[in-house]
């Protein structure tokens, strides 16, 4: 294998502390107070394993870097500076890496901002996830629409490229306070917007909730992505992936890596890296191995992964595929047969019922590894 | 010492209860001197098993009747008593569990005295978990119960009360000598069989199987031919000598029956002959067990089994699974219905598919119980709302005592067979006890009810129905059925159909969503395994053309509350 192609080109921090945990938080992260000496004893470890993989030449051929969370911006200003001002030294940090970090409006402040822009960051993620009071309470969120707007307008100040979250599926949340949502986001001029369906996760509180309240339902919740797509598209996001929306030249280089197969180095608590071997391909947690794929099991994963993004996967990915799984081929044909796939001049991607059902898709060609 | 030693099956130890006989021989020295040889039956007590016991009680000279000191008498126990009454044994009545604090051995015996009219003066009250009482229990045997009476002069009369299965030495018959003598090396012949064969081995069981020379009038042992086939070693069949035959055999034979049906198919088509060893393994021990094959348009191969009643049905499903590794898909369970053809002939059906076509049937005849229900006074009405929506026939009522009501309904079979019992016990807050006997074959206006998904009748969902409840049933099993299937790629309308008369329709609506949308680096293999898992919960699922179908859909007509 060529040494070169198996460079790390992605790297993830993982931050796992917040001010509270959401209702529907499932993720590695614990609501910590903010002037706990557990933060600064983490960041500490996270900058000696920079410097360790930075030594380890595991970081000279990094494109992106993504700090996330967790609440990034909950650690503060002074943490935060300290990770990228030893990421500046540990790496050849330049205007073509892309280097996001996480954000939440209640923790978001302009002097953060100032600081982080200037050693090299130049993408926020800010998990705003609606523009209606009603619904961010019932989330558990922090911060109210308007602190979610201020916000956006400070990082905007100094950096253009803020992409924002937002959901749909919300408890109280009707398909007009949606549209309500979306067209806010819209005329905030974000560069990027993600749209995720509320999933109900177990041992939240909003599982143990929702069996007292009504949640939304498989329609209300497709009929609410349909809306998204529609209005963001009118509004020149382009869905470029089954939940990204994005301006011209404003799509999120890290995440594109995760579906292209591409190498990433994960550091800090649950943060996940994958890496190539001679014959199939290996994710890391926490340092440690914990899948190892081989080859037909790596093909399929880049299949399924290339089948969420707009472009779908090319006839020349097939075709090396089909050489390893040729059952592939009869996948693909009845899923294009049951009107879950579209053809275009030179791929297979997911038609517009199939974007919303992308789990049987991907179950089906899952199923062959 | 292990606990439980005679309920040796890991059901019997899980569930606490007796399915399958035991006998063992003990010596106990009493405070008279003397020494005594008992031989033990444990018997179960449900239902479903009433003719064993009855074959058990008749190899015996008395009877420990055992009623829970904190329950008191159950349906079960006066129809157990009655078998033993009628068995002409003496009775022991024990009043166990004493040691819990709820125990009330007063109230206990009024009711045996009431309500079985056996006098509890001399009851013994025993704790088992504790061995208080348990030296009066056995010098009460002693004292109490006959020794066993009988001529071992006269020609040889044995009745066989149980068999098992060994794999080295073939049926093992489980034995009581009522007259004359049998030895190792006899040509004997067991008369409603009508099998002529060589001893091989006889013994004693204490509990291990422990050979003898002799087994005389009034002993019990056991008994080994070297026969493989347990069907033509019949429980209560009689054992004479061949050469110095019986003139009559013992009575109380009779074939067992079986009640209830239910189609099992094994959920991945390859395991069909799997499930036909397995089937025929459980059978060389429980040879009430009948089956057949059975073929399913949409279950695929699989067969048709014959139960003694739910709780068989039930014990024997979990055997099926638990030994022998087998998915299984169960359909209702029917009944045997008596069909009279238009051209005077008879027909025994045991499942909906085989049920001729309308217009070729004169009358249909169901099987009806005569059921006992004992229930605290207050629930009187419960009971009644209950058994006559059930097309029960109200027979008769009477108090046992001032807190026990005996209440007795004629019920067609197929209708206790849908979680009757189940709805019994919630409607009386768990004070029901019940217990039943066949009665007899009644004239019903019966249908059958089709279902169909897409458009497509699917057999195996199909029921038998009486014409008052067709429309009600229908309905609330096609709604039933749209809250059990899951949504799927395409609309499945759902119809419930008499012949061509649709009934009630619903719909199970196409997927809309279902999607992982967050997919990033750590989240990608978590979200794949959480595919695997989806398609791991599809696999236990049947495909019924293009249609996904959960295996609870074939049990829903079950579940389907007034």
């Amino acid at each position: 294998m060529n040494a070169l192609l198996n460079k790390y080109q992605a790297l993830y921090l993982h931050i796992p502390f917040c001010a509270s945990r959401c209702n529907y938080c499932n993720f590695f992260t614990k609501a910590i107070a903010a002037d706990s000496s557990e933060i600064s004893e983490y960041v500490d470890k996270l900058i000696l394993e920079i410097r360790k993989a930075s030594r380890a030449g595991e970081l000279s051929n990094i494109r992106t870097i993504y700090i996330g969370g967790g609440t990034p911006s909950f650690i503060g200003q002074r943490e935060l500076v300290r990770l990228a001002y030893a990421l500046s030294t540990a790496m050849i940090l330049n205007a073509n890496t892309e280097f996001t970090v996480e954000a939440n409006p209640d923790s978001v402040q302009a002097a953060m901002i100032r600081d982080l822009y200037s050693l090299g960051v130049n993408r926020f993620s800010l998990g705003v996830q609606s523009f209606n009071n009603n619904e961010l309470v019932a989330l558990g969120r922090r911060h109210s629409s308007a602190q979610a707007k201020a916000a956006i307008e400070v990082i905007q100040e100094r950096c253009e490229n803020v992409s924002i979250d937002l959901m749909c599926g919300i408890p109280l949340q009707t398909i007009n306070s949606w549209q309500q949502t979306l067209t806010t986001a819209i005329n905030t001029e974000v560069k990027h917007i993600s749209v995720y369906p509320l999933s109900i996760e177990e041992n939240t509180p909003l599982y143990e909730s929702i069996r007292l309240h009504d949640i939304a339902d498989e329609d209300i919740q497709a009929d609410m992505m349909l809306k998204a797509a529609e209005l963001l598209t009118a509004a020149a996001y382009n869905r470029y992936e089954i939940a990204s929306f994005a301006k011209q030249g404003f799509k999120c280089k890290h995440n594109i890596a995760y579906w292209t197969g591409v190498p990433y180095l994960g550091i800090g608590t649950a943060a996940a890296g994958m890496r190539h071997l001679t014959d199939g391909r290996e994710r890391l947690l926490d340092g440690k191995v914990i899948e190892t794929l081989n080859k037909k099991e790596s093909i399929l994963e880049d299949v399924m992964l290339a089948l969420r993004m707009t472009n779908g996967v090319s006839d020349s990915m097939l075709k090396l595929a089909y050489t390893y799984i040729p059952k592939l081929a009869q996948t693909i044909t009845s899923l294009y047969d049951q009107g879950l796939l579209r053809r275009t001049a030179d791929a297979y991607c997911l038609s517009k019922r199939g974007w919303l059902l992308g789990n049987l898709v991907f179950a089906e060609i899952w199923s062959l590894a | 010492m292990v606990d439980q030693v005679l309920d040796s099956m890991d059901i019997e130890r899980e569930r606490g209860i007796t399915i399958k006989s035991q006998a063992v021989r003990v010596l106990y020295d009493a405070r008279d001197g003397l020494t005594y040889e008992f031989n033990l039956i444990d018997t179960p007590g449900h239902v479903d098993f009433t003719y064993e016991v009855s074959r058990s009680l008749a190899a015996c000279e008395g009877a420990v009747l055992v009623v829970d000191s904190t329950q008191g008498v159950e349906a079960q126990t006066i129809a157990n008593a009655s078998l033993a009454m009628n068995a002409n044994l003496e009775i022991i009545p024990l009043i166990n569990k004493i040691d819990l604090p709820a125990a009330d051995v007063d109230r206990v015996k009024a009711e045996i005295e009431e309500g079985l009219a056996i006098p509890a003066d001399d009851a013994v009250a025993v704790s088992a978990k504790t061995g208080i009482g348990v030296p009066e229990l056995l010098e009460a045997i002693c004292q109490r119960i006959p020794a066993p009476t009988g001529d071992r002069l006269k020609p040889l009369t044995a009745l066989i009360f149980d068999s098992y299965f060994d794999t080295y030495r073939g049926v093992v018959a489980l034995v009581r000598i009522v007259d004359g003598t049998l030895h190792k090396g006899d040509e004997i012949l067991m008369m409603a069989a009508d099998v002529r064969v060589q001893v091989e081995e006889i013994g004693i069981r204490r509990p291990m199987n422990t050979p003898v020379d002799e087994l005389a009038a009034g002993e019990v042992g056991y008994l080994i031919t070297g026969l493989k086939d347990p069907s033509l070693v019949k429980v209560g069949d009689t054992i004479t000598l061949a050469k110095n035959c019986a003139s009559e055999p013992l009575p109380g034979y009779r074939e067992v029956k079986p009640m209830v049906f239910t189609g099992l198919f094994p959920l991945d088509g390859d395991q069909y002959s799997d499930l036909r060893d397995a089937l025929d393994k459980l059978r060389l021990n429980d040879p009430a067990l009948i089956y057949e094959p059975e073929n399913s348009h949409a279950l695929g191969f699989g067969f048709r089994v014959g139960f003694l009643g739910l709780l068989h049905m039930e014990v024997v499903k979990e055997r099926l699974e638990r030994e022998f590794s087998l998915d299984l898909l169960a359909t209702a369970p029917s009944v045997e219905y008596h069909i009279y053809t238009t051209k005077g002939e008879m027909l025994s059906i045991h499942s909906p598919q085989d049920m001729p076509d309308p217009s070729a049937i004169e009358r249909i005849e169901e099987p009806y119980l005569k059921a006992t229900i004992l229930i605290p006074p207050d629930y009187v009405g419960a009971v009644m709302e209950l058994s006559v929506g059930r097309r029960g026939i109200f027979d008769t009522m009477q108090y046992l005592s001032a807190n026990t009501v005996e209440m007795k309904w004629a019920i067609p079979l197929s209708e206790l067979i849908m979680d009757y019992f189940d709805q019994l016990k919630s409607r009386t807050r768990g004070y029901a006890s019940l217990d039943y006997e066949f009665s007899d074959y009644r004239e019903s206006e019966l249908l059958k009810l089709d279902i169909l998904l897409a458009g497509k009748p699917v057999d195996a969902l199909s029921f038998i129905v009486h014409k008052d409840k067709a429309y009600d049933r229908g309905n609330t099993l096609a709604i039933k059925l749209k809250e059990i299937i899951p949504r799927q790629l395409f609309e499945v309308p759902i119809q419930a159909a008499v012949g061509s008369r649709i009934l009630a329709r619903t719909t199970v609506k196409a997927r809309r969503k279902d999607v992982l949308a967050k997919c990033y680096g750590g989240d990608i293999t978590r979200k794949r395994k959480l595919l695997e898992k989806q398609k791991a919960g599809k696999k236990r699922m049947k495909n019924i053309g293009s249609v996904e179908v959960p295996q609870e859909a074939f049990m829903a007509i079950l579940k389907v509350d007034e």
